[in-house]
């Protein structure tokens, strides 16, 4: 089903009934042809068996995702792990206050938005591309098999990411050793840490992208071929059929993904910075998750670390409100849109 | 996408259920926490300790060392050695020690899991007269897991905590809420009815002691407890005609990574030998030194200053192998096997055995060495002696007093002294099955590799430290020769054996996470020396040196330094 965008009528002779240009001077086609809204057991009834396949996931949600939220009181304790929360002292402020003033955590939270800034313009454009490009591929078969071994990372865990990259580009490893016996130099990009967010966006380009592919394949696969031909039957080449056709189909998915990734900007990662943390250093490996374990849990300070999460689930929110906002805003309906 | 038929977007269910359930999460009442925990106060082990302590009432007969203990300095002893094992298997514990119980245990392991419920454990719980079910977890991330069994009250009924982490898990704190006194069943003379926990070191009692009461049960007590040996490929530095008693100074040690690394032949000098360098320059051990009776932090010492220097130019020497200064620590010792590092810092724990036979499995030349300990400049080395025990296990306190009793007639057979059947059972498994008597002592087969070979019961409890190393009699002769050489420069530490529980409110200073995480990061070249003193002027500004003066008043000038 494509998406009309907003401006253009679906044909003549459908009106709401009541309105006129008058009294709603400004709202669009679609609004004024919303029907009149049921009775509330009425719609429930009418529902219920949609209601009932949403019920598992709704109580996974509420018990893994709500019912911990009870866990962040321990931001404002000075949380003693035997204590536990009911008795450990009350804090109030206290740990935001420590968290604000330690240049460890503004450190980390620049860190964090310099590398999702990075990943956003090195990384989010590349499973698109992927896609453009699979997309192309004439043989099912070929496309099949291309997906598949580009996906496969996926599964790996970060540990087995890092160790293949420090086995090929480590510092003892294939590419360097190769270099040494030929006395070119040595490229210590394992342990540098001024490239160390590029090395990162390789990385997850490398494990994620294929994964992402996906995505931006079904988008593509709902675009009208019609369309193609028209446009090849008008004289358009392979690049304006892209430009004028592919990307716009898949407008809404692209906003869709970037608000979510915009959203997520101060998740940029956990297991792939602790485990490469000391290679580098924290100057330029530590993320505010990272932070969080170093000064939280392995301090023994579980309440700043509940409040440098706290801090980030707050700042994320704002983040993919403003994000769905602006999606809003260019026209497409974003994360969500509270008036279909 | 617009609503469908059904009049039911997807949007709206969940914009609405996120507001409703969200509204719910909020409005619950904040709790406000009634007061601290029991130890808010903080408190030391040796209060009221010693006439509480057990009575030391060590074993006759038994079997002779081989290589006998040779005594060091300031109450160093070196372990014994075997180079033969009795034949004869003799029973210390006539009746079975069990009466049915059934514990579940924790236990850290630093190598393979072995398969649960297999044939060992069967064996052992068959001659124990109980269930005791032993979970080996992860040793790497085993603090990590620790708090959330606590909070979740999933603590076992038995649970081994090693005393490095005494301060991160604020295990004085811990034993007093959640773990089992053992002060009525074992102080004094009360010790007697268990003739092989009595036999056990009276320093062992102590390391388990917290506020005056007695709570750890040891394993492997031993008089030589130091942090490790600078390893090296014996094989190797024989082959290339170096000998290891040439490097007497760090700047020895510097132009030996020189002479060693080879990068066109895959081969570097040292790993990160943070462990070792902090005994080569004499930095002061357990994290307090005195000064003038005056107590002050071992991060404020010029010693530390001077050996962090050091690690840091050994980092950017290009002789530390890349893997090692990219923090790959599990790999460590497979570099050493495959000869990709000829020099290592590692525990005395990892020179036997189960060492040989990985080591020859990736190079049939295989032999470790250790270096003769040396100092900084040549002068006379010192090397802190550790407490009697890091191996300390805790039973639970919601054990009932029969239980506790049960559970420490356990522990009696598990301090079986060595050679004994129930030393070789524990360590060896059943004869037949997992091992077969070879020429100076146990082999194991496939099935006792895979079960036996690993530290498990002995993490509970397991009798004073016995060198020996069947089948590889030139291990024990090596080791026991350093050993008795390392003891001539022991020394005890300040507040050696004891243990202090900190007042909740330095719990997290005591940790001192960002100076020692800035000292792991000057050893990998990531850090300078700068920002590591700059880390200590911050640490003793919020809060460090309000520690250092509690530890004054309440430690040293109440109790002394422990020597």
């Amino acid at each position: 089903m494509t998406t009309i965008s907003s401006g253009e009528t679906a044909g003549p002779g459908i009106a709401d009934p009541g309105a006129t240009e008058e009294t709603h001077p400004k709202t669009r086609r679609r609004d004024r042809a919303r029907p009149p809204k049921l009775k509330f057991h009425i719609r429930l009834r009418r529902d219920r068996s949609l209601l009932i396949m949403v019920v598992p996931a709704l109580v996974l949600v509420v018990a893994f995702s709500y019912l911990p939220m009870f866990g962040t009181v321990t931001a404002f304790q000075f949380y003693d792990y035997i204590a536990g929360f009911f008795h450990s002292p009350w804090a109030g402020f206290g740990n935001f206050q420590q968290l604000f003033g330690d240049p460890n955590f503004w450190h980390a939270f620049e860190n964090t938005l310099v590398l999702s800034f990075v990943q956003l313009v090195l990384y989010f454009p590349i499973p698109i591309a992927l896609a453009i490009m699979l997309n192309s591929v004439l043989s099912s078969t070929a496309r099949s098999l291309i997906q598949a071994v580009v996906y496969l990372p996926h599964f790996f865990s970060w540990v087995l990411v890092i160790t293949l990259f420090q086995e090929m580009l480590g510092g003892a490893g294939a590419l360097n050793h190769f270099l040494g016996v030929h006395d070119l130099g040595a490229w210590t990009v394992m342990t540098d840490p001024g490239t160390f967010k590029y090395l990162v966006t390789a990385q997850a380009v490398w494990k994620e992208a294929g994964w992402g592919v996906i995505v931006f394949l079904a988008a593509i696969a709902a675009i009208d071929p019609s369309q193609y031909e028209a446009a090849a039957a008008d004289g358009a080449g392979r690049w304006r059929r892209m430009w004028h056709i592919t990307l716009p189909g898949m407008r809404g998915v692209i906003v869709l993904m970037l608000v979510l990734r915009l959203g997520n900007a101060l998740t940029v990662g956990f297991e792939q910075f602790l485990i490469q943390r000391y290679a580098v250093g924290s100057s330029s490996a530590e993320v505010l998750d990272t932070y969080a374990y170093y000064y939280g849990v392995v301090a023994n300070n579980f309440g700043l670390g509940a409040a440098a999460g706290l801090f980030k689930g707050i700042v994320s929110l704002i983040l993919i409100l403003a994000a769905n906002k602006l999606a809003h805003l260019v026209g497409e309906d974003g994360l969500y849109r509270s008036n279909p | 996408m617009g609503t469908d038929e059904t009049g039911l977007s997807r949007r709206r269910l969940l914009r609405n259920s996120a507001f409703g359930l969200g509204a719910a999460a909020v409005g619950t009442p904040l709790l406000s926490a009634c007061g601290s925990s029991a130890s808010a106060t903080g408190g030391v082990s040796s209060k009221g300790l010693k006439s509480v302590l057990p009575d030391y009432v060590p074993l006759s007969g038994g079997v002779a060392a081989d290589i006998p203990s040779v005594t060091g300095a300031n109450g160093a002893l070196t372990d014994p050695g075997y180079l033969s094992y009795p034949t004869n298997l003799v029973k210390t514990v006539s009746q079975m020690p069990g009466s049915g119980g059934a514990y579940n245990a924790i236990t850290p392991l630093w190598g393979s899991i072995p398969p649960a419920g297999n044939a060992y454990y069967q064996a052992v719980n068959k001659a124990l007269g109980a269930s005791l079910v032993v979970n080996p977890a992860n040793g790497n991330t085993y603090a990590n897991t620790i708090p959330t069994l606590v909070a979740g009250n999933k603590l076992p009924d038995w649970i081994q905590l090693p005393s490095w982490w005494n301060s991160t898990l604020n295990v004085g704190e811990l034993a007093a809420n959640r773990f089992a006194d053992l002060t009525p069943h074992l102080s004094g003379s009360n010790i007697r009815k268990y003739p092989n926990l009595a036999a056990i070191p009276t320093g062992g009692w102590e390391a388990g002691a917290w506020e005056g009461k007695l709570y750890g049960i040891p394993s492997f007590v031993t008089g030589q407890a130091v942090a490790g040996a600078l390893y090296y490929r014996k094989d190797v530095f024989d082959a290339k005609g170096i000998n290891p008693d040439d490097v007497k100074t760090a700047d020895d040690l510097y132009h030996l990574g020189a002479e060693l690394t080879a990068p066109k032949a895959n081969v570097w000098a040292f790993d990160v030998l943070w462990l070792m360098i902090q005994q080569i320059y004499k930095v002061p051990s357990g994290g307090y030194f005195l000064e003038n009776g005056k107590l002050r932090s071992a991060l404020d010492s010029p010693q530390m200053v001077a050996a962090l220097e050091y690690a840091y130019k050994l980092a950017k020497s290009g002789y530390v192998h890349p893997d090692a200064l990219a923090n790959d620590t599990s790999n460590g010792t497979q570099r050493l096997y495959s000869g990709k590092e000829l020099v290592q810092s590692g525990g005395t724990g990892g020179w036997n055995v189960m060492d040989a036979q990985q080591g020859r499995a990736a190079n049939p030349a295989y032999v470790r060495g250790a270096f003769k300990i040396f100092s900084s400049d040549g002068s006379t080395p010192t090397i802190a002696l550790g407490p009697s025990t890091s191996e300390i296990s805790y039973l639970s306190k919601s054990l009932s007093p029969s239980q506790v009793e049960e559970c420490l007639r356990l522990a009696n057979f598990l301090a079986a002294p060595f050679g004994t059947y129930e030393y070789t059972l524990l360590n060896y498994g059943v004869e037949g099955v997992d091992w077969t008597m070879g020429k100076d002592g146990p082999t194991y087969s496939n099935a006792g590799q895979k079960d036996a070979n690993e530290q498990t019961y002995q993490f509970l409890c397991a009798p004073q430290l016995a060198v020996s190393n069947p089948g590889y009699n030139y291990i024990t002769q090596a080791y026991c020769a350093w050993s008795a050489d390392t003891v001539k420069y022991a020394y005890k530490p300040v507040f050696w054996n004891m243990n202090v529980t900190v007042p909740s409110r330095f719990s997290s200073v005591s940790t001192a996470q960002e100076v020692n995480d800035i000292i792991t990061q000057v050893t990998y070249g990531t850090k300078t020396v700068g920002d590591f003193q700059s880390a200590v002027k911050s640490w003793k500004s919020s809060g460090g040196d309000a520690l250092i003066a509690w530890y004054q008043t309440n430690v040293l000038d109440k109790f002394g330094a422990g020597q």
